[in-house]
């Protein structure tokens, strides 16, 4: 009986409980889910998205893609401008992350390596079908943890 | 009766403890073969058209390269953070050589190279750039597109999954 009480335990502890991998998976969800668009988005869900966003991200953020022309350091409002921005250019947008690799370099800190693809429809009716290897650095604190730095890893070298 | 009686045994085996190994074992081979050995593919994208249509399916063998090196014109699948996405390409040019388009003509070290499998026009130049060690330099088979809308250029050969079946 005590062993199949144990056994309950380690069950209920692995499958139930939060454990820090699948918390840092649930940031990757939440910007995934806030950075897809529907064609049906009001106005209000677009708003409340891109503030939201902006919240998943440690202040400064770095971003590090020298070949997009996006790196520095960014402020939460600025990613969330820049999203909106980017967001306003599709009628329908899809995001999402594939073969997440979660490592703990250091105490409160996660590096996730993952594939990214970003699927949508422009304004202008053109396909989307962006895929990038990503490096990312999330920090925890208070609990949660935070986006603090996205590299883009460079697969093909032209 | 007899072939009554088989052929319910067939289809509703007895769970006996010989049926639930059999069942483990040939379980466990098709999660190591297909997960491992042999994965599934659905193409999606057009940049290895006429060679590999968009939609098409396939498997990459995985143990390809197990002891030999990637091939020039060799199709390959390039993986990115896993294998769950990859790129399908074809090994233009392996390290060391200088690699270059001339009015969407191959030029490898400044000869002219033969590319029976594009088929669309193309009119791509690139300067020549010498393909680093340990890399291949992989192009999709259809650049009957701008060369900036097109992905290209130098991997590591560590990035290369396998093959396709066919």
């Amino acid at each position: 009986m005590g062993v199949l009480m144990v056994i309950i335990g380690i069950v209920f502890a692995v499958t139930v409980l939060p454990s820090e991998e699948k918390r840092v998976k649930k940031r990757f969800q939440l910007l995934s889910e806030w950075v897809s668009k529907s064609p049906e988005e009001n106005p209000i869900t677009m708003l409340q998205k891109m503030k939201d966003i902006g919240t998943l991200f440690f202040e400064p953020c770095e971003l590090k893609a020298p070949h997009e022309s996006l790196s520095g350091s960014y402020t939460r409002q600025e990613i969330s401008a820049y999203a909106g921005s980017a967001r306003s250019h599709f009628s329908q947008l899809g995001l999402k992350f594939y073969d997440l690799h979660i490592a703990f370099p250091q105490k409160e800190v996660a590096k996730v390596t993952l594939t990214a693809r970003l699927i949508g429809k422009s304004m202008t009716g053109d396909q989307v079908d962006e895929i990038r290897e990503l490096e990312c650095l999330l920090k925890k604190i208070d609990k949660k943890w935070f986006f603090s730095q996205i590299e883009v890893i460079e697969v093909l070298k032209k | 009766m007899a072939v009554n009686r088989r052929i319910r045994q067939f289809f509703f085996p007895s769970l006996t403890p010989t049926l639930l190994i059999r069942v483990f074992l040939v379980s466990l081979f098709a999660y190591l073969f297909f997960g491992y050995v042999c994965t599934p593919f659905t193409i999606q994208g057009i940049s290895m058209e006429p060679t590999y249509p968009d939609g098409g399916f396939n498997f990459c063998w995985r143990l390809r390269y197990l002891f030999s090196e990637p091939k020039r014109h060799d199709v390959v699948a390039v993986r990115f953070a896993g294998s769950q996405v990859m790129l399908l390409k074809r090994v233009v040019a392996r390290e060391g050589e200088h690699v270059e388009f001339r009015a969407g003509r191959l030029y490898l070290d400044g000869k002219e190279v033969e590319e029976p499998y594009v088929r669309f026009p193309c009119s791509w130049n690139l300067p020549s750039r010498r393909v680093e060690k340990d890399c291949v330099y992989v192009v999709g088979d259809n650049r009957n597109m701008p060369i900036e809308d097109h992905h290209f250029g130098q991997t590591s050969k560590v990035r290369i999954m396998g093959v396709p079946l066919w």
